[in-house]
Parts: C-alpha cells; sequence; structure tokens
C-alpha cells in the first residue's frame, strides 16, 4: 500500500480518467517555428533571430558560430550592407529596429580579436574540388561553404589580392582595410581554400577548361564594365566614369583636375554616393547628385525610393551634399568636346499603358547648370571576355533560385544581374555551394525555405519591456578623412544589451506563458529550465482548445490552427 | 560543518513556513514515471476538470494551489470551483478537500484550522469561495472567521455573477453588467447598482493581510499567496477571475480582459495589513474604460450609439475607475517594473521579474 505522508501530497487527481482533450472543436495549439523578418530579409540568409537569441544569454562566441553558418564576412557586411534587416524589423513598430548592423560588426570584430574558430573541419583529401572565378564576396562566401560542405575550393582572381570590389570600390571610411583584411585572411587561411593571384579568366584560365579539371564551377566575376553613357549621343572627351573614378583614386589617391570645380554626379546607388562624397572630401566646390529616385520621407514608395545605404545618405547630406531627385540630364552643354553645363529636367515614374512604370520627363521644367565636371555613375556590366555563350545581354540572369546556368557551372553575386549587395552576393555564393554539393552528391537541389514570416500583429507586445536602440557615435564631419571609419563601434556591453531588445519574432523565448497561463494544466514542460522551445509540450488529452496560450504567446510561437478529426 | 548548517537552517525555514522536518522513516518520493509527474511544480489542481474553456478561475486555483501547497487543505464553497473540480466519482484536488454548503466555507475552515491546532499540525487551511459565497451568501460565516482570528487563508474567485447556476448578478457584479437578472433593455441599462467595495469591509475586521490579485499577473499573484501563506492568523485575497461565457469573450481572451480591467482602474491591485494600506500596482499608461468594456458581450449595450444612457453609463465606469485610482493613488510615475506594464515583462528563460 502507498503510504501518502504529511509533506507530501495525495496521489494523481482522479479526474485525471477525464480526457477533456474532446471537448477541442475547433482548433488547436501548435508550435510553429515561423520566420523572424529580419531573416526573411536577409539576403545573405542569416537568421538573425537565431543569433540574437545566443546573445541573450550572453554566448557571444555561439552568436558568432550560428552568423557564421551563413554569412563569413560578418565584420564586412557589418559595415558596408544597407541592412534590410533592420528596416524589416518588427521592433521599428515599437521603439525603432534592433541594432542589427552594429551587433553583427561587434561580433565580427570580436572574433578576429579573440580568435574564434570557423566551425568548419578541415576537408578530405580525396574531396572534390571546385573552381570559383573572381575572390570578391561571392566567391569567397562559396569557398567557405564548399569547405563548410566538406569539399575543397580553388579561387582564380584576376587581381594581385583578394577582396574583389570590397576592396577596389568601398572606401575605407566604410570599410577600414584592416577590418577587411583580418576577416579576409582568417577566411583564406582555412584549410581547403586555394588562392591562385594574377589568374585572369580568357587570358590564363577559360570555362571550358576549369569545368574540365574540377568537380564544378562557380562564376563570381563581379560587374567591371561600366554601362554605355551619352546623353542624346553626346559624350564629353573628358568622360570619367564613376567606378572607374573611384578604383583610380583607391588606387593611387588622385582624382582629375576638373574634380576641383562644380561637379555633377548622376546615378543613384552607393557608388554614386561615395564618388560625391570623396569629391567632396576632396575640394570640389560643389558636388550635386542628379539621381531619378526619390528621397526617403512619408510620401516616398518603397520601389522609388534611392537605393543606398540610408546612414550613408544621411551623412553625406551633413557633408553637403546637394542631391536633386526625381530628375535626370537632359541634355549636355559643351565647349567644343568639354563640358560647361547640363540641362535637367524633373521626371517621374509613371503607369503606362502595359502597367509597367516608365519615366516620364516634364516639359517646361528644365534648368540649365553650369559645371565643370559630369561623372556618369549609371551601374556596371560583366565584362563579357571569356564569357561566350553563358551571358544573357549584359549579365548571367539564371533562372533558379541556385544560379545554375549550366551543367555543374553556377553564377554568383552581382553578375547574375538580379543583385546589387555585398549580402546578396555572399548569399549566392552559400547557396550555389549548397546546389554543387546536392548536384555531387546526386540529390535533388536544395529547397528554399518555406516557413511563413511572422509580422507584428501576430506578437504580444504587453510582454515586452520598452527600451531605446543603442546610441552609435559618428564622426563629426569636421574630422572626416579619406581614411578614418565614420561609424563607431559599440561595446560588449551595449551588444548584450541590444541583443535583449530582440523580440524573437516566431521563435520561443521560454518565457513560461504558456506553462504558467494553461487553466488546464494541458503544457508540459520537458526539462526544468531551457532557452529555447524545445522543452514544452502540449498534452492534446486535456487541452480543450481555449486558444489562450496562442494569444498569450508574445513571440507567436504558438498559432492556433484548426482542429481535424 | 557546513551540511549541519544548512540542515539546521532548512529545518528552521520548514517550521517557519509550517512544515516540520521530515523524519528519517518517512519514504522518499518515488521516481516520476511520466513527465506529467516530473513538472517542477505542485500541480494540486489536476487536469481533467470540466471548466469551460478559457477559465479565469480554473487558473487563478491552479496558480494559487501551485504557491500554497502541498502540506493544505481546501475547503471549498459551493460554486463553480466546486462543480467542475469534483463531478462524481472523480475530483482533480490533490490536497484534502472538503465542501459542505454554500454559505460555510469560512466556518468549516474555521472548524479545520481549530482540529488541526488540537492535533499540534502546523497544516494551513485554504477556504475557497466564489464572489456569490464571499461577497453575498458567506459572508456572516467569512466575517466570524476574520473576528475569532483563525489561521485560514481565504480566497475568494470573483468572477463578478452566480456563474454556475446561470449568470445572475451578485453584489460584486459590477455597475451596468447586464445578466439574466440584471438584463439591458428599455427599463435598465444592466446591473443598476455598484459592486460591493468588499476589500474595504475585510480591512475593517483589522486582519493581518488582505489583498487583490488578478490572473494577467501571475507572478504578483503568487506573490501574493506566497506572503499570505507565511502569516499568522487571517489572510484574505480577491482575485479578479474573467469568466467567458458569463462575460461574453472570447475563450482566448480571459488573461487580456484581465490585464485591461487592471490597467484601467476599475480592478485595482492593492494589499492591506492591519486595515492599513501597505502597497499598490502602479499603473504606467492608465487605458480608458472603454478598452476592456469593449471586449465583453455583458457591455455590449454599452456601445450602442443609438441609446443616450450609452454614453452616460461608459461616463459613469469611468468615473468610477478614476475614483479608484484617487483613491489608491494607482498612478504611477516613470518606469516602475512592477507597475501594470513591467510586471508581466518576460525575457528569455522566464519572466523579467525572478531574476530581481
Amino acid at each position: 500500500m502507498t503510504q501518502i505522508t504529511r509533506g507530501t501530497w495525495a496521489e494523481a487527481g482522479t479526474s485525471l480518467d477525464f480526457k477533456t482533450g474532446n471537448w477541442r472543436s475547433t482548433q488547436r495549439p501548435v508550435h510553429i517555428h515561423a520566420k523572424a523578418p529580419c531573416h526573411a530579409a536577409c539576403p545573405a540568409g542569416e537568421d538573425q533571430q537565431a543569433w540574437f537569441a545566443e546573445l541573450q544569454l550572453g554566448h557571444a562566441e555561439d552568436a558568432w558560430r550560428s552568423l557564421v553558418a551563413a554569412n563569413p564576412l560578418p565584420g564586412v557586411t557589418g559595415r558596408v550592407c544597407p541592412h534590410p534587416c533592420e528596416s524589416a524589423c518588427n521592433r521599428v513598430q515599437l521603439d525603432g529596429a534592433l541594432a542589427i548592423h552594429n551587433v553583427e560588426r561587434w561580433l565580427g570584430d570580436e572574433a578576429v580579436a579573440q580568435g574564434w574558430d570557423y566551425p568548419v573541419a578541415a576537408p578530405a583529401d580525396n574531396a572534390p574540388v571546385v573552381a570559383i572565378v573572381g575572390a570578391g564576396p561571392g566567391g569567397l562566401s562559396a569557398a567557405y561553404h564548399c569547405v563548410r560542405l566538406g569539399m575543397r575550393a580553388e579561387i582564380f582572381e584576376a587581381l594581385p589580392e583578394a577582396g574583389g570590389l570590397l576592396r577596389s570600390a568601398i572606401p575605407p571610411t566604410r570599410l577600414p582595410r584592416a577590418a577587411l583584411d583580418a576577416e579576409l585572411n582568417r577566411l583564406l587561411d582555412l584549410p581547403g581554400i586555394t588562392l591562385n593571384l594574377r589568374q585572369r579568366l580568357g587570358r590564363d584560365i577559360s570555362v571550358d577548361d576549369l569545368r574540365e579539371r574540377f568537380s564544378a564551377v562557380l562564376l563570381s566575376p563581379g560587374c567591371e564594365m561600366p554601362k554605355h553613357w551619352s546623353v542624346k549621343g553626346a559624350v564629353p572627351a573628358d568622360l570619367h566614369e564613376g567606378l572607374a573614378l573611384l578604383r583610380d583614386f583607391m588606387d593611387h589617391g588622385a582624382l582629375p583636375e576638373a574634380a576641383k570645380g562644380d561637379v555633377i554626379v548622376h546615378g543613384g546607388g552607393n557608388t554614386a554616393m561615395d564618388i560625391c562624397r570623396i569629391m567632396k572630401r576632396a575640394g570640389a566646390k560643389s558636388v550635386t547628385l542628379i539621381t531619378a529616385s526619390g528621397l526617403p520621407g512619408p510620401n516616398t514608395a518603397p520601389d522609388d525610393l534611392i537605393n543606398v545605404v540610408p546612414r550613408e545618405l544621411e551623412e553625406a547630406l551633413e557633408e553637403g551634399i546637394e542631391i536633386i531627385d526625381h530628375a535626370t540630364v537632359s541634355r549636355l552643354i559643351m565647349k567644343g568636346s568639354r563640358v560647361t553645363g547640363v540641362e535637367i529636367v524633373a521626371l517621374k515614374k509613371e503607369k503606362g499603358k502595359d502597367g509597367r512604370k516608365r519615366r516620364v520627363e516634364f516639359e517646361g521644367t528644365e534648368r540649365v547648370i553650369s559645371v565643370d565636371m559630369v561623372v556618369p555613375c549609371v551601374g556596371e556590366q560583366v565584362s563579357p571576355e571569356a564569357f561566350e555563350g553563358l551571358l544573357d545581354g549584359a549579365y548571367f540572369w539564371p533562372d533558379n533560385p541556385h544560379g545554375r546556368i549550366g551543367e555543374r557551372v553556377f553564377a554568383i553575386g552581382d553578375a547574375r544581374g538580379s543583385r546589387g549587395t555585398v549580402a546578396a552576393a555572399i548569399g549566392d555564393g552559400r547557396i550555389a555551394a549548397e546546389a554543387v554539393a546536392a548536384e555531387l552528391a546526386g540529390e535533388a537541389d536544395p529547397v528554399t525555405d518555406a516557413r511563413p514570416e511572422m509580422g507584428f500583429d501576430g506578437l504580444n507586445t504587453a510582454y515586452y519591456a520598452g527600451s531605446a536602440r543603442v546610441p552609435v557615435a559618428k564622426l563629426p564631419v569636421p574630422e572626416r578623412t579619406f581614411d578614418a571609419e565614420i561609424e563607431g563601434g559599440i561595446s560588449r556591453a551595449e551588444a548584450l544589451a541590444e541583443a535583449q531588445r530582440c523580440l524573437s519574432c516566431g521563435n520561443c523565448l521560454a518565457c513560461d506563458n504558456c506553462w504558467t497561463m494553461c487553466p488546464d494544466n494541458a503544457v508540459i514542460k520537458t526539462v526544468e529550465m531551457a532557452s529555447d522551445g524545445s522543452h514544452y509540450v502540449f498534452d492534446y488529452d486535456y487541452c480543450k482548445g481555449c486558444g489562450l496560450c496562442t494569444e498569450e504567446c508574445p513571440t507567436g510561437f504558438i498559432q492556433s490552427v484548426p482542429e481535424t478529426s | 560543518m557546513a551540511k549541519t548548517d544548512t540542515s539546521k537552517r532548512l529545518n528552521e525555514l520548514r517550521m517557519k513556513h509550517g512544515r516540520p522536518p521530515a523524519s528519517p522513516s518517512e519514504p522518499k518520493a518515488e521516481k516520476p514515471d511520466t513527465l506529467r509527474e516530473a513538472q517542477p511544480r505542485f500541480r494540486g489542481l489536476e487536469s481533467g476538470h470540466r471548466a469551460c474553456q478559457g477559465c479565469g478561475e480554473a487558473l487563478a486555483a491552479r496558480l494559487v494551489m501551485e504557491s500554497a501547497g502541498p502540506d493544505v487543505m481546501v475547503a471549498n464553497a459551493t460554486g463553480c470551483l466546486e462543480v467542475f473540480t469534483t463531478p462524481w466519482p472523480q475530483s482533480a484536488w490533490r490536497v484534502p478537500w472538503i465542501h459542505s454548503l454554500f454559505e460555510n466555507s469560512a466556518a468549516v475552515a474555521s472548524g479545520m484550522e481549530a482540529a488541526m491546532k488540537a492535533k499540534g499540525k502546523n497544516t494551513k487551511i485554504l477556504s475557497f469561495g466564489g464572489d456569490g459565497a464571499t461577497y453575498d451568501i458567506g459572508f456572516q460565516s467569512l466575517s466570524g472567521m476574520l473576528e475569532r482570528h483563525h489561521n485560514v487563508l481565504y480566497v475568494t474567485y470573483d468572477n463578478e455573477a452566480y456563474m454556475n447556476t446561470g449568470i445572475q448578478r451578485s453584489s460584486s457584479t459590477p455597475h451596468a453588467a447586464t445578466t439574466t437578472t440584471s438584463p439591458a433593455g428599455k427599463e435598465r441599462m444592466g446591473k443598476r447598482h455598484l459592486k460591493k467595495d468588499l476589500l474595504s469591509i475585510i480591512a475593517a475586521h483589522h486582519i493581518p493581510y488582505a489583498a487583490s490579485a488578478s490572473v494577467a499577473y501571475p507572478q504578483d499573484l503568487q506573490r501574493k499567496v506566497r506572503y499570505a501563506m507565511g502569516v499568522e492568523g487571517p489572510t484574505f485575497l480577491v482575485i479578479h477571475s474573467p469568466c467567458p461565457l458569463g462575460w461574453r469573450h472570447d475563450s482566448a481572451l480571459t488573461i487580456e480582459v484581465a490585464r485591461r480591467a487592471v490597467q484601467c482602474g476599475l480592478f485595482p491591485l492593492v494589499e492591506l495589513e492591519r486595515g492599513a494600506l501597505t502597497n499598490i500596482m502602479p499603473i504606467r499608461e492608465p487605458r480608458p474604460v472603454r478598452d476592456y468594456l469593449e471586449l465583453q458581450g455583458r457591455f455590449a449595450h454599452l456601445f450602442n450609439e443609438k441609446d443616450y444612457r450609452a454614453q452616460e453609463e461608459l461616463d459613469h465606469l469611468q468615473a468610477l475607475a478614476d475614483h479608484n485610482m484617487d483613491i489608491y493613488g494607482l498612478r504611477g510615475d516613470g518606469l516602475d517594473p512592477v507597475d501594470s506594464t513591467g510586471m508581466s515583462h518576460v525575457r528569455r528563460g522566464g519572466p523579467l521579474m525572478e531574476g530581481r
């Protein structure tokens, strides 16, 4: 006979014999790991929510490991990425988005400082070898992910140094070379990666040759050739195209003589913004950006917004760059073959008969500005040499998400045509490496993550403490030089505090709300302490389907689905 | 040395909280067989009870048992709680539990306490009743128990009407709420009279501890139970427990409704010791009573824009909420971790308050 003692308690309530679970008629609660919007928006495929969860527990190294499972270069993207994750962050609607890029940068720098090891093992001696053309962010990411997936990578780079446009086109004010080199060298030192410098495709190697020698070929050549620019057929004799100008300046620090006067930059991307600011800093009398897009404002449509890193735009305005939005250069005023002025005209994107937007110039809004130099910055395309038969016009335009453009040949990054950020190139590198691994193993292409996204409406914000975004120091305008980094870093304490602001959208916080608030004792904990959602289960024998846990789950991790008999 | 000290301290604590030290001959607890048995909390009220979906009272009773148990006995008045936990031949309770009548739960508890005292045992007696059993029918036996100073924790689960018999008005039903015996219509806008201010009457008994709590703030509720358990003498707790059936709101909204009741000031969370106000839960951002009322069908007639009386009653209820804020001083100033907003905050791994 079981002896019941004082201080202990009775046997299980006999009401347990009565299964109230059959009362559920319309809905039952389930755990659904939805995508946080930051993750859904990240072109590199990072799961920011996942690494913030590690940081919330104070595990910085685990956070970094989780981060580099997708993006091996957080110190770089933390500095140069336009961070669509922050625009998508649900916390925007409470008290400001998380400072994701600042924390990402801190993690990247911390990994270098502490010497944390990338979570990869040395590939086997007989592992398949993948050839990668171009050592820019896309190529480096592809090499890293090949090694991570147990393959070897051999990179062919035309220039004497790795880095691609990170080195040639992004000014040190945004990406200091010390930070770039530190992260790049750590990655290139990984076992299984071989870097061949000064190997230009078409001169030293060819695609067919690589295809023969290697298990797969990943093309990450970037876009080196400026798109042709003219105004109604007129091109100034001393034309300096934006990206070339930027590269020359970064190479030997000199700008043409005309750059001392009034300069017009025509375009609307990060390169245009960089060249504007460098010319202004180098002593141009005035720098004006003419862009067809709109500036950020309450009435600006997202597809009309100028495509630059938001803080770069803010800093440019601080530095005195003038911007004429919704305008284009309609005529060059030449004295001989030299430009002395431009006529600009207002324009707007309007819907045409076929429903597609086109740019309409408004007659009667022309005005003439006198200038000393016009710098076109209207985009670049792939240099066509050595890619005969692979390009579709200016770019590769692969028709599948993995970038496959032929058997065991993949395209990565800007050269795909639909990209435009470092993060997207890094994401392409990973996706292509995964597709190569699957193809070599004879498996089907990996499927993309089709989980639903957790929007703001799915959260219960009554459970989140308010806290403001971490303030980040910025170099004051008079102290800005060509070399000093403008945006400051954050401290360990600030990074950990910022992590506490993460709402953990769509993923369990282990806050115990469901366990505490179920009137029917139908939520069971499998372990006493945990930090994620792996340890609650629903006891459907007793759950009556009231929906209370769904309503009171802060993150939307619990959702009600229709009851099926 | 350290070991003896620890066990001595442990025994002191056990005595203080009414649990004598375990004797060496006492059998050890057996290893739990199922996940349910291994839950890291005392399950005094088990699953399988017949409460409606989203029942606030079932939740409140479960929370009270977790913090009070296991060394307790319960006297339960007639009402929903009694009915849904003990459908013959089953019981959801895992402690000694007695039900006698509607009006005498406090009297039964008094007798149980006297019996325990006579036997020299420290088992704490809990007395449970709904608002009908407490505010109306069992009021005199409650008053007697408090006056005789029995060592009993009386908990009333306030769902503001006789829900068990089909939603009849009680003296706890708030002004203007519709029930089957105070229907809204041509003559009246729901209940004509005001909700009885029971806590003030209880406070007038000069008892050691009386408090109000809400199911929307489980950490606060359980702290109050634990505090009352440590008090020698009569203690009283009223817990606001929404009833989806009687208040006519979605069963998923039980907590949300309770939270808004606190945040608008209609159900102030206060603590009284010897009749004096000793603690309140401040309201960080008072919400209009409209936010609370609009979720519930029992106040739907207050949102009939064609009826001129509706606005008048809304204003009346707002004035009652404002009055509560004034007399208890509920208006918080600045951010407070234990105010009506901060108290519910969570972080990864649990409620925010636990770490403090």
